[in-house]
């Protein structure tokens, strides 16, 4: 296996739905390695989206650890992890979260402007990254004016531009029809291997399940196997 | 970068931001109206009072009280060589004393008020009298005020007759001959007064030399057995209905202010509602909360902003203009107010620039109230749009 860039260690996330307790993830303990092209799949409830966003910094388990690249994200404060973030992550949503007021190219060049660039050392980037997602002419269309495979592209180009080590895709192909679903999920993995930024989806859409080289079921919170392309299985 | 998503935010909201802008711009120029209204107010009554009755404060007889005109025959001295050497536009000597006059058979309790001719430190209509000389014939002249007419039924030409004591307490009767109704702007120098020459009410109360109290334009020091009231002290009514006023504007201003910054506030909240996700998109960037929350009270700083934009558009012209024009105050002819004429604002440049700072201030304290929650917000149920409900 590549080398770890994530390690989760029995992680449990118990959620407060009235006065019950609703148990999300139930000791989930895996690791995913740099460049890894892989999904959480499952029934909706199985905990994927919890998954990601743990492992994004944007909750925090009730038990046990989430280490990026030997770092315990439970030791960093919001503002630590608003800079892991921002540093290590691309986020690339189901509703595609483009900022409104801004352009395809403004989009783009948020996360940079935010990591400190000036946009006149960026601009050739944003540029190129918009041109690999194939919206060169649509660079000053604001998302209202874009279909929803061209949101998405642009919430892929946005989520790639900074050079991340990890790409998070909550459902990333389920407001776009199939045709839509393949062009992105093979954009994708052609970005995959050219930046080599990990991704993990979150999905229960089989079409993407095709194109990952790594599936992890979840079920009731639990990983009920983990599946590698090259053959190894492993059940829980 | 914060301002420019504040700016970008901000001009998205459209109709609502533009009535936010409009009703604070509103509020502001509605508040310096106010207070320039008050302040020209203010500033001619004053001037009003001074000119007619108060000029720069009285050297007055120690106990004098206009308000008990019982004791004003006791309470009335030589003039001080020392105010007797002013010119008379520095000086307007002024004798009190009560009298009955007898208009149509009614008896109607007076204040005669002598004053010299030659004066010029107070205006007060009073020609009328000028061109009677010292010695007084069968009938004494007098000038009364519109009011004092109206309410004693008199006119220019009546004559009528008036009562009075002397120095020695004996009480005398003659036909006075009112040769003026005069224009007098200050009531409290109108109702219940009759004006007579110095002269003249001196020579009939038998008090040569005599004064209540000596007007004068500025303060000399102190005079030896007179005591000096300044003019603080002798508009102390004035000053103190006007500072009332001044209370009554202000709980008016901040009833404006509260629908002000409600409408900030109700702006702002529904900005964070409706923009959960944006927020959540945000945090999922890497933004600091902190940051987050500065962009959104940008956003109403902006309001803020535009709001003195709009203000200046809209109130300058308005102000100019209603400085050509002036308020009408002539029905305060009937009330007590020492004012009659049109009224020009006074804009005072500090307390306008104090006044709408404290605006600014209060909107961009409404703005950032309520999106300071953001700081606690939960990245993962705002992302939901689900973190405020």
């Amino acid at each position: 296996m590549s080398e770890t860039l994530i390690t989760l260690e029995r992680v449990c996330k118990l959620y407060q739905v009235g006065e019950e307790n609703f148990t999300a993830l139930n000791d989930v303990s895996l690791e995913v390695g740099k460049g890894a092209f892989m999904s959480f799949v499952g029934p909706s409830g199985s905990g994927k989206t919890t998954l990601l966003n743990l492992i994004g910094g944007l909750d925090r388990p009730t038990t046990g650890s989430v280490l990026f690249q030997g770092a315990n994200l439970e030791n960093m404060s919001r503002n630590q992890l608003a800079a892991y973030r921002r540093k290590n992550i691309g986020f690339i949503f189901q509703t595609y979260n483009l900022l409104p007021v801004y352009s395809v190219y403004e989009n783009v060049l948020f996360p940079l402007i935010l990591n400190g660039q000036k946009e006149n050392d960026v601009r050739t980037r944003v540029e190129e990254m918009v041109g690999k997602v194939g919206l060169r002419d649509q660079i000053n269309k604001k998302p209202a004016q874009l279909s929803g495979g061209q949101c998405q592209r642009v919430a892929i180009a946005r989520a790639l531009v900074k050079d991340p080590l990890l790409i998070l895709a909550d459902e990333p192909t389920a407001n776009l029809d199939s045709e839509n679903s393949r062009q992105i999920l093979e954009l994708m993995l052609e970005l995959n291997r050219e930046y080599k930024a990990a991704v993990i989806f979150s999905t229960h859409d089989e079409k993407v399940t095709r194109f990952v080289r790594r599936e992890v079921r979840l079920e009731d919170g639990k990983v009920s196997w983990d599946k590698r392309s090259d053959g190894t299985e492993v059940e829980s | 970068m914060n301002w420019d998503i504040a700016n970008k935010n901000f001009y998205r909201q459209g109709l609502r931001a533009f009535l936010n802008v409009l009703v604070t711009a509103l509020s502001i120029i509605a508040l310096i109206f106010m207070l320039s209204l008050l302040n020209g107010f203010q500033a001619q009554a004053t001037r009003n009072l001074v000119s007619t009755d108060v000029g720069g404060g009285h050297y007055r007889v120690p106990g004098f009280d206009i308000l008990t005109p019982t004791e004003w025959e006791d309470f009335t001295m030589t003039v001080p060589e020392v105010l007797n050497g002013l010119t008379a536009k520095d000086k307007a000597e002024v004798l009190i004393q009560q009298g009955q006059l007898y208009p149509n058979r009614r008896l109607f309790p007076v204040q005669l008020r002598g004053i010299e001719m030659n004066q010029s430190l107070l205006h007060l209509p009073l020609a009328g009298l000028k061109s009677y000389d010292d010695k007084m014939g069968n009938m004494i002249p007098v000038v009364v005020g519109v009011k004092m007419a109206r309410k004693a039924h008199l006119k220019k030409g009546d004559t009528v007759v008036l009562k009075w004591r002397d120095k020695g307490g004996a009480v005398d009767a003659r036909d006075v001959l009112v040769v003026d109704v005069g224009d007098i702007v200050n009531p409290r120098i109108d109702n219940g007064v009759v004006w007579l020459r110095l002269d003249h009410l001196r020579s009939m109360t038998d008090r040569d030399k005599e004064v209540s109290w000596v007007a004068v334009r500025e303060y000399l020091g102190p005079v030896n057995g007179f005591e000096f009231q300044g003019i603080d002290l002798l508009m102390s009514d004035l000053l103190a209905l006007l500072r009332q006023d001044r209370i009554n504007s202000k709980i008016l201003w901040g009833i404006l202010m509260v629908l002000v910054c409600t409408s900030v506030f109700n702006t702002q909240i529904l900005n964070i509602f409706k923009r959960q996700k944006e927020i959540g998109t945000l945090m999922a960037l890497g933004m600091e909360p902190g940051r987050i929350v500065r962009i959104f009270t940008l956003e109403g700083v902006l309001a803020a902003l535009w709001a003195l934009v709009l203000t200046v558009f809209l109130g300058v012209p308005f102000f100019i203009w209603f400085q050509g024009v002036g308020f009408d105050v002539s029905h305060l002819s009937e009330a007590s107010f020492p004012i009659r004429e049109t009224i020009y604002p006074d804009y005072q440049p500090r307390e306008i620039l104090v006044s709408v700072s404290i605006v600014l201030a209060l909107i961009i304290a409404a703005a950032w109230v309520p999106v300071k929650k953001i700081i606690r917000l939960d990245p993962t149920l705002a992302l939901r749009g689900r973190a405020i409900t």
